[in-house]
């Protein structure tokens, strides 16, 4: 800490603060245009100068000064004051002052600095600027003619967001912010550039003109998508949500979003949300009420033999122990589970056996705490792109190690110096196991390893796995293999990131347990910047895991209760949420399983195909019309409030359930708050917590880490079918679950399914960009939009599972590695 | 004083009236003669054949009766522009603050105040019915 002044007041600062961020911590405000937290220092604006005793004769710019002992600053001298006049007025002189039309108006860095300053004339004229305005994409308008070059945009995309679409371009007066060639923007879309905006040069375009800054209302919600766990900032309008706004104090984040939390709010308020119970008579989906669906619900929930539920994870805490109380105690089966079953088996599985918890050993801060990165698939940037930001900067701005393991390229894999080993699909387990056997063989293990329960079985059933024996099943160099060992046995401070979701069939309890091998065998867990941490797909995946919403004592798990359905065990089957038609493999088995059961009970924001499959379908609320509490993937637990207020005639999933539990003849809890107080007193790890603690701040579920070798199952290597290529499912990046379809942002960008190629698959099928291709595999075929990238490997493709119009369940059946042949149409 | 006296000055009064000037205006046939300042039925001040109003808002943000709904909307040249403007003269206060608040002149109040109606709705004035007219 050195000690300063600053405007006459004695204050403290860390050593490697500048002038402007001591200030700002001890509540002198320096107006600045180009600073924001998260970036680092440019100096662009020269808003903040200040003057220092000890530097007299000249302005010094607070935002790139580092504080030193004994400085004395005074921040507003009646010369700061007229140089900081002088440089409004100039700002001012190119600025085309359209603020009655300009959305950004009321929220303008350089508008409340003008009026606070009092710039109402200016000394000198010029002419405007005349740059075209780049209206070619539909989420972000740029609108170069009010730029302020402040280079916030062009540096977030740059040091954040890793794309880099954004930069200066020209020179002196003719300098103006664009992309590569001056061409239309074309990026990931996700808007960080929008969010640290001084002025109006970056707008969104969904939230155009439709409402001033002023009259919107701030209300703190949690992302309802990715389990990353982002708070989100919404502006609500007339009981609408009308956009997200930027908070750089918000979350770990720091108010940073990807694509879709940022443009996929739409459907919250979709004209397409259901308003009415619907009730299916003489084949027909016909609207009801409230007490006639429920009653009609409740009767057959009574038999209690042949009912089974499945639930989505985008349910809260709350409702996920009101939902499993009503299946245990009311209605008496062991039968649901959530995420058909699989997509949590690796934390309900694999971790459980290896580290005796159901949870993750590390969490996302740890990230740019640690030494090196292992990620598990490119995918992890799409299926949590937030957590892809904290890898970029963990790389770029720390100097953390990254090493990929995946079966095709990705933007991660474009870091600098990232090590990016690209396997063949389906090979990872294989993979991490001769990764594990070299630690061994090389001696790099931790001394203390002999003592973990299962270490000599380990050894033994790893002798087969050694780097050149797996190599060749892998398409990589043993070489590779043991380069990659070696870097991560040697790195201090090691952490494994590896996604997790319903497109992910490899991501099993083998895999968590070969990486929690990893972990153990270094001794690489438990300690900051250590550990593995599994990203599960859904905002509350993790909290259905801890809430123990999932198959246990024998109780039929996600895709033995379809089995059941078809074969008519269970002929009650509720689903919350989830829809299974789309996103579970093998769609003509799940078409049947729902066909063959006798009543289906779908509740549901939007009528899902699989909705319009069921006997009942109960209209719920989303995450912005109620209140509960979302763990994310790191064990982080955080409570939200409405947004909005729901329309009356929907309920949310707490109200039916309790309606069903009271119908049943059970006591439902009072509230949600006093659902939750069950949980603190019952759930491990969420001691202490309470709806009124949490108001305040999110925290940590901890984790209790008990380490032991579990032998993971590898596959055996899958044979290349001749001419066929091995197709991978996954997640798209601007996409999550099926929900985001609904999101009107998402689906600008991407509104299709289509299936990435390489350049060589592409010119061997002879198909080109945007060629409708039949993918035929042995559990059907399926027509989809070709789309070459050099991402991909040669002999293999990719498809994204998200799209209702396009199943691609259709052609794949589950297992992590599908051949198809391609045909042109 | 004496009784008389008052009654006398009071009947004089009452004659001098007799031949003044009557106050009373035979409305609806005499018309009133109304001040250019006089702050009645608002107008939509028109430009190049469209309406200058851009839908910025300060209208509906400053009126204190809040009787101003504006809806913008986006051309095909993406300019904004007031898709509805409505102006509820059942809540409006003629205070004139609206004027007063907008920045590019779009809006004006007349000497019309004749304002009564039949039914409710029809003292929602949409902008076709607020449009100047030439």
């Amino acid at each position: 800490m050195v000690n300063l002044t600053i405007d006459d007041k004695q204050v403290t600062a860390p050593k490697t603060a500048t002038i402007y961020e001591a200030a700002k911590m001890n509540g002198v405000n320096i107006p600045i245009l180009c600073h924001d937290k998260k970036l680092k220092p440019f100096g662009a604006c020269r808003m903040c100068l200040v003057e220092v005793e000890q530097m007299k004769g000249r302005q010094i710019p607070a935002c790139t000064t580092p504080v030193t002992e004994g400085m004395i600053i005074r921040t507003a001298t009646p010369d700061i004051v007229k140089a900081r006049k002088m440089v409004l007025e100039l700002l001012l002189l190119n600025h085309p002052l359209d603020c009655p039309v300009c959305d950004k108006a009321g929220d303008c860095d350089l508008q409340n600095l003008t009026y606070e300053y009092k710039v109402d004339s200016n000394r000198f004229s010029d002419e405007k600027f005349h740059h075209e305005i780049d209206y070619n994409n539909p989420l972000i308008e740029r609108d170069m003619n009010r730029c302020v070059l402040c280079g916030k945009c062009a540096r977030i995309c740059d040091e954040i967001v890793s794309y880099g679409a954004l930069t200066f371009i020209d020179r002196g007066i003719e300098t103006k912010i664009g992309c590569e060639f001056d061409e239309a923007l074309n990026c990931e879309f996700c808007g960080s550039c929008i969010s640290v905006c001084p002025v109006g040069s970056l707008l969104a375009r969904p939230f155009k003109f439709k409402a001033r800054f002023w009259s919107l209302t701030k209300e703190k919600s949690v992302c309802g998508y990715c389990g990353t766990g982002c708070g989100l900032t919404l502006g609500v309008k007339d009981n609408k949500i009308l956009t997200t706004i930027y908070d750089e104090n918000q979350g770990f984040h720091k108010g940073q979003l990807c694509v879709r939390g940022r443009f996929g709010y739409q459907f919250i308020n979709s004209t397409k949300r259901l308003m009415k119970p619907l009730i299916k008579k003489n084949g027909v989906l016909t609207e009801s009420t409230w007490d006639e669906a429920l009653g009609l619900v409740a009767g057959r929930l009574k038999d209690a033999g042949s009912v089974a539920a499945l639930a989505t994870p985008r349910l809260t805490n709350e409702e996920f122990v009101l939902f499993k109380k009503l299946l245990d105690e009311n209605v008496g089966t062991k039968n649901y589970d959530h995420a058909a079953g699989y997509a949590h088996s690796a934390l309900t599985e694999g971790f459980v056996r290896s580290f005796g918890t159901s949870a993750s050993s590390a969490s996302i801060l740890d990230i740019q705490k640690s030494d090196l990165l292992l990620v598990i698939k490119t995918d992890t940037y799409e299926t949590h792109p937030v957590v892809g930001f904290e890898i970029n900067m963990a790389v770029k701005n720390k100097g953390v190690k990254l090493n990929i393991l995946s079966d095709k390229r990705g933007k991660l894999s474009k870091l600098p110096d990232a090590v990016t080993l690209v396997h063949r699909p389906g090979s990872e387990v294989a993979l991490l196991n001769s990764i594990a056997k070299t630690i061994l063989d090389e001696k790099l293990s931790n001394d203390a390893v002999a003592s973990v329960p299962g270490f000599a079985e380990l050894v033994s059933a790893l002798s087969a796995f050694s780097a050149e024996a797996v190599a060749d099943q892998c398409g990589l160099t043993a070489a590779a293999i043991k380069k990659l060992a070696s870097d991560y046995a040697s790195a201090e401070k090691t952490l494994i990131i590896f996604p997790t979701g319903q497109a992910y069939t490899g991501h099993n309890a083998d895999l968590a347990s070969a990486v929690a091998n990893l972990a153990i065998l270094t001794g690489k867990y438990g300690k900051e910047g250590c550990g593995v941490l599994c990203l599960s797909e859904k905002n509350n995946s993790q909290g259905a895991v801890d809430m123990g919403f999932y198959a246990q004592n024998g109780g039929l798990n996600g895709m033995q209760v379809l089995d059941a359905c078809t074969n008519g065990t269970v002929k009650t089957l509720f689903i919350a949420g989830e829809n299974p038609l789309t996103t579970y493999p093998n769609r003509s088995k799940v078409k049947a399983a729902l066909d063959s059961v006798e009543f289906l009970v779908v509740s549901e924001l939007f009528l899902s195909e699989t909705a319009a499959m069921a006997d009942v379908v109960l209209p719920v609320c989303s995450f912005a019309e109620k209140e509960g509490t979302f763990t994310s993937a790191d064990r982080r637990v955080q409570y939200f409030k409405p947004a909005i207020r729901k329309n009356v005639q929907i309920k949310t999933d707490y109200e039916v359930f309790s309606d069903l539990i009271a119908r049943l003849g059970g006591n439902a809890p009072a509230s949600g708050s006093a659902v939750f107080k069950e949980i603190s007193e019952g759930v491990p790890g969420y001691q202490g917590m309470s709806h009124v603690a949490l108001k305040k701040d999110s925290a940590f579920a901890s984790v209790v880490i008990t380490p032991a070798f579990v032998i993971p199952q590898a596959t055996s290597a899958i044979p290349v079918e001749q001419g066929k290529l091995a197709l991978v499912i996954g997640s798209a990046l601007y996409h999550n679950g099926t929900l985001s379809q609904y999101g009107e942002g998402p689906m600008h960008v991407c509104p299709e399914g289509y299936i990435e190629m390489s350049h060589s698959d592409a010119s061997a099928n002879k198909i080109a960009n945007n060629d409708l291709v039949t993918v035929s595999s042995a559990t059907g075929s399926l027509q989809l939009k070709a789309k070459i990238s050099t991402r991909i490997p040669a002999g293999v493709v990719f498809a994204p599972y998200h799209f209702s119009d396009s199943p691609v369940n259709t052609i794949w059946s589950g297992s992590p590695v599908t051949f198809v042949t391609l045909a042109k149409r | 004083m004496n009784p008389i006296t008052p009654i006398i000055n009071g009947m004089a009064i009452t004659l001098k009236h007799l031949f003044m000037k009557p106050v009373t205006l035979q409305y609806p046939t005499e018309r009133p003669k109304v001040a250019a300042r006089f702050r009645g039925l608002h107008a939509l001040n028109v430009s190049h054949n469209k309406a200058k109003c851009v839908a910025c808002y300060l209208c509906p943000t400053v009126c204190p009766a809040k009787c101003i709904t504006v809806e913008a909307g986006e051309d095909a040249n993406h300019d904004k522009f007031a898709a509805t403007y409505e102006i509820d003269m059942l809540r409006c206060i003629f205070c004139g603050y609206c004027v007063e608040a907008c920045p590019v002149d779009a809006i004006r109040m007349t000497g019309e105040f004749e304002l009564a109606n039949y039914r409710r709705e029809d003292f929602v004035y949409s902008k076709d019915r607020l449009l100047e007219k030439k």
